[in-house]
């Protein structure tokens, strides 16, 4: 029981850990934390399953396809909508919030109940040790590998990647040396879209795709992220692949009425003992 | 101010306008269900069977001459929301109400039925709490969850021969009530259940609950839940290599059980409010249904609305015929029905506490759909 | 105040409170029972509002806090036959006590990260107030609970709760505006609007801190009581994560400190959801819509439409 527990974990984990950089993405840039997060990736696995059918790509097109809209919906919203939200932190999170509502009952009216997507990365069975899974849950780990170093790369040999850290880090110096940090900032949420997005269409193949499938995922994905330190980007892979596998393993081990309790426990434990997370660092943050 | 008289005069023309479909002698049939949020499609079923009913009833000349209007409420499947609803429908006042979907909505609106002695015919909640010794008002015409899962129990060990049996239900009242009912029964029978795993309703993957299912290798695996989480648990459940057939009651009942999970479904037994093969009237009640609604943008659920347009056509109507809008007489008129009604075999009658005691209807998941259960 | 301002704010204050105490004599039972939530309702948006205007947290805690003060009061009359008047000081008590302890440890932290905890202690209070059935029932909730009495004469109907209703939402309100003058007061908005400067002169910033959640779950308490007692039903998904987005959104929509503002939005927002109806599917497009375009555009609160503040606010107003 334990392979089955610990490699749909992992996937799931996966899953939580490339929705968290979402967050973590945009924490850091803007020290915001976005409550439409969640309604992205549904967003991602709607748009996939729709380009799916009519334009019946491949698993590899697909993703890309999907993530370079998300990523321009993610500009675009932060022209018309984030941007008018910076007010406070509570008018970020209850604008978003918001957004996240108009998003789930948009997709709502279109599509009122759950969907099947099709099986863009193949429907055999692998076997490893008592484990038996879809291949599916093989892609997902590879892609979300494939994923972190792509990202790690554009961080620290790019420019846009550089600018990125840069305004991050203290916006107003990055502004005073070149950098344009409305253009970055909207660069930001363009990537947390896009990466949302792709987890998405990754998760599609393995259950039914429905307007609420961000709620749950959505707050998952922020405890990973403040579990694993939401400044800090390894960090927040880790803690996304450690609530996976830990909600599933209480949930086999010790019991399945209570398994969503492990991944909010752990967040409210993990801000009282350490806030910046297993791998924060403590930033500079205005009181 | 000129502008003010005009807009208040425009207000009450179009106050007036509102309220000259439902002229003082129209009875007025309250309904309410759930027809956004959760229960949507459950709850759309019901209002469809409800303006079938109704329509064929007026288009018969009505009831002594007096046309049925619908006064439709809308609870959003949320118990809160469900007390709101009802409340308004007593404030009409509407002359009766039947329809209620969800357990925990109809839990909550009930009380509200009972306080105000406002007659109540509950068509999509299968709690046994519904139907106690303490309601007066409220009537059942479904079959509640106890003698449901009761049977569904005796037919896994006498039928199916099961001896291994798992269950996983949903943690919503609907699963609990099941699970609590369906365990006292095997006990009863002699048999332990070999794994018993709960899940929450928004919950999509079932790896945890799966797993220990798995190792307890069980020949049967007892369903308490329904859509989308049931068709879920099953693809997941043969993706995990898990070969044990399923078995259920009601909340399975639904064709969209076999459109998600065209395979794992298979061979599921499961009871159910209503099949139309049971006899032929019920059968031509269902063409007749999904002729008239195939056209709008929900697809038609015949289950429960087949028990909304009975409820009305069978027991509403005959007993607002013999007793007028009375309350009280029909109440009383209700509580002494008994009859035959196109779908349930046999004859039904409600018994003390509001419930109508019927047989229920058998089916399995043949080749993707609900046929009669032969028995194997 | 003897202001020509001074004298008009008196008799729109009059006005309203005329209009509300006839309301039950020519609104229709449905419009009284909606009023009657909205006043419910005051409580813990009032109670969120010691927090985020006064000591810049923000809770998404709420609902869940409200439900504790529901489920205490509900499983005192129901499993213990205790009169419902006598469960209102331990429902309350009980939801400051398990807000402290919960809540209290995270108070201290920043204002972001402790957001993130209130979200933790939300689901993991519904998740326990579902799955614990031997306490609480779990999904089937608690059912029949009596209704509040004084003596023989019970608050059975809409408008005979429409009473106690108003009396409390007034007491709320008259408390809240005693507490907020106070000294504790004055540390609560020293401490949001800059807890280095509070610091340094000495306001006991952690105390301070730790006193404005208690109060606010108090107000929660308070709020869920009345609650159950009109509703007469609990049922976890009554205190989910939706119920503590609504009061947030009321709270601030209402504006940073104003509590007259927290009212108002807490009405109008509340009657939205029920004039939204007819929208169907749309409805909640439409709640959606309306809470990101407040934020866009009245990030200050709705009664920026309404009133051109003064730039600083006296000390004592709210």
């Amino acid at each position: 029981m334990f392979d089955q527990l610990f490699i749909g974990g992992l996937a799931t984990g996966c899953i939580y850990a490339v929705v968290g950089l979402g967050f973590t993405l945009v924490y850091r840039t803007l020290r915001m934390v976005n409550f439409a997060q969640g309604q992205v990736f549904m967003i991602g696995a709607f748009l996939g399953l729709v380009t799916a059918e009519r334009a019946h790509l491949p698993a590899l097109p697909l993703l890309f396809v999907v993530s370079a809209i998300a990523f321009a919906l993610g500009m675009v919203l932060e022209r018309l909508v984030f941007r008018r939200l910076y007010h406070s932190h509570e008018v970020f999170i209850v604008g978003t919030i918001g957004l996240g509502i108009v998003l789930t009952n948009v997709v709502r009216v279109f599509f009122p109940g759950p969907v099947p997507f099709p099986k863009i990365f193949g429907s055999h069975v692998v076997q490893i040790g008592t484990a038996r899974f879809q291949e599916t849950y093989v892609w997902v780990v590879i892609s979300t590998l494939v994923l972190v170093v792509l990202l790690h790369a554009m961080f620290t040999y790019t420019r846009a990647g550089r600018a990125l850290r840069a305004v991050a880090a203290d916006a107003e110096i990055a502004g005073t040396v070149g950098v344009n940090v409305n253009r970055t900032i909207a660069l930001t949420f363009g990537l947390s879209f896009a990466v949302a997005a792709i987890a998405g269409v990754l998760i599609g193949p393995l259950y039914f795709v429905s307007f609420d499938m961000g709620d749950m995922v959505g707050l998952k994905a922020f405890s990973a992220a403040v579990f694993g330190g939401i400044n800090s980007i390894p960090g927040t892979i880790l803690g996304g692949l450690a609530i996976g596998v830990l909600e599933n393993l209480a949930g086999g081990y010790i019991s399945s009425a209570y398994k969503d309790l492990v991944a909010f426990a752990i967040l409210l434990v993990m801000l009282i003992w350490r806030p910046t997370g297993l791998l924060g660092r403590d930033m500079p943050v205005k009181v | 101010m000129k502008i003010g008289k005009l807009v208040s005069a425009v207000g009450m023309m179009g106050c007036m306008a509102m309220a000259i479909p439902a002229i003082a002698q129209d009875i007025k049939l309250g309904v309410i269900a759930g027809m956004s949020g959760p229960g949507t499609s459950y709850g759309i079923g019901i209002r469809q069977g409800a303006e079938m009913a109704v329509k064929e009833i007026n288009a018969a000349g009505g009831i002594k001459g007096r046309k049925i209007s619908l006064v439709i409420a809308d609870d959003a499947s949320d118990p809160a929301q469900s007390v709101t609803a009802m409340q308004r429908l007593v404030n009409e006042p509407v002359d009766l109400v039947v329809g209620g979907f969800g357990s925990s909505q109809v839990l909550a609106n009930m009380d509200v039925a009972e306080r105000a002695g406002m007659p109540y015919i509950v068509v999509g909640a299968t709690n046994p709490n519904i139907t106690t010794n303490k309601n007066k008002w409220t009537f059942r015409v479904i079959l509640s969850d106890s003698i449901q899962a009761e049977q569904i129990a005796e037919v896994a060990v006498k039928r199916l021969g099961m001896k291994r049996i798992a269950v996983i239900n949903d943690a919503n009242d609907y699963g609990v009530g099941n699970r609590n009912v369906f365990l006292a029964r095997l006990k009863k029978l002699g048999i332990e259940p070999v794994a018993v795993v709960s899940y929450q309703s928004a919950d999509k993957d079932f790896t945890a609950q799966l797993s220990r299912i798995r190792e307890a290798n069980p020949d049967g695996i007892a369903v308490f839940g329904t859509v989308p989480a049931a068709p879920a648990i099953m693809n997941q459940a043969r993706d995990l290599g898990i070969k044990a057939r399923f078995i259920g009651t009601g909340g399975l009942a639904n064709e969209e059980l076999m459109t998600l999970a065209p395979k794992a479904s298979e061979g599921t037994v499961l009871t159910t409010y209503f099949n139309e093969d049971v006899d032929p009237e019920a059968k031509a009640w269902a063409n007749r249904y999904v002729k008239e609604f195939s056209g709008s943008s929900q697809p038609p659920h015949p289950v429960l609305a087949a028990w909304e347009y009975r409820a009305i056509k069978f027991i509403a109507a005959p007993c607002l015929e013999s007793s007028g809008t009375d309350k009280d007489k029909l109440r009383q008129c209700i509580g002494h029905w008994k009859g035959k009604i196109f779908g349930v075999p046999g004859e039904a009658y409600f018994d003390k506490t509001g419930q109508l005691i019927q047989q229920s209807v058998l089916v399995e998941v043949v080749k993707g759909a609900f046929q009669p259960f032969k028995g194997k | 105040m003897t202001t020509s301002t001074g004298l008009r704010r008196w008799w729109i204050g009059a006005a309203a409170l005329a209009a509300l105490l006839a309301l039950p004599a020519f609104a229709s039972q449905y419009i009284v029972h909606i009023a009657n939530f909205i006043l419910i309702y005051t409580l813990p948006v009032i109670g969120l509002g010691f927090l985020t205007g006064f000591a810049g947290r923000v809770s998404l805690a709420q609902g869940a806090l409200f439900g504790v003060g529901a489920y205490t009061t509900a499983l005192l009359t129901t499993k213990f036959g205790w009169t419902p008047i006598a469960t209102f000081v331990p429902s309350v008590m009980m939801t400051v006590v398990l807000a402290v302890a919960l809540g209290g440890a995270a108070v201290r932290l920043a204002g972001l990260y402790f957001v993130m905890a209130t979200i933790g202690i939300q689901q993991i209070v519904w998740i326990v107030l579902m799955n614990w059935i031997d306490l609480t029932n779990g999904p089937q909730g608690v059912r029949s609970i009596p209704a509040i009495g004084f003596g023989n004469y019970r608050l059975e109907t809409p408008q005979q709760f429409y009473f106690l209703a108003l009396v409390a939402a007034g007491i709320s309100y008259i408390l809240a505006k005693r507490v907020i003058g106070s000294r504790l007061g004055l540390y609560l908005r020293a401490l949001s609007d800059d807890q280095l400067a509070a610091s340094s002169v000495a306001v006991e910033v952690g105390r301070a801190k730790v006193i404005a959640l208690a109060l606010s779950a108090a107000w929660a308490g308070a709020g869920g009581f009345l609650y159950a007692h009109y509703v007469r039903f609990v049922h976890p998904d009554m205190f989910g994560l939706d119920a503590s987005v609504l009061y947030l959104v009321m709270s601030i929509f209402g504006g940073y400190r104003s509590i007259v503002g927290m009212i108002v939005a807490t009405g109008l927002l509340e009657s939205a959801t029920e004039y939204l109806r007819p929208f169907g599917e749309f409805r909640m497009i439409a709640y959606g819509m309306i809470l990101l375009l407040g934020m866009m555009f009245f990030p200050k609160g709705i009664l920026t439409l309404v009133r051109r503040r003064a730039s600083v606010p006296a000390a004592g107003k709210g």
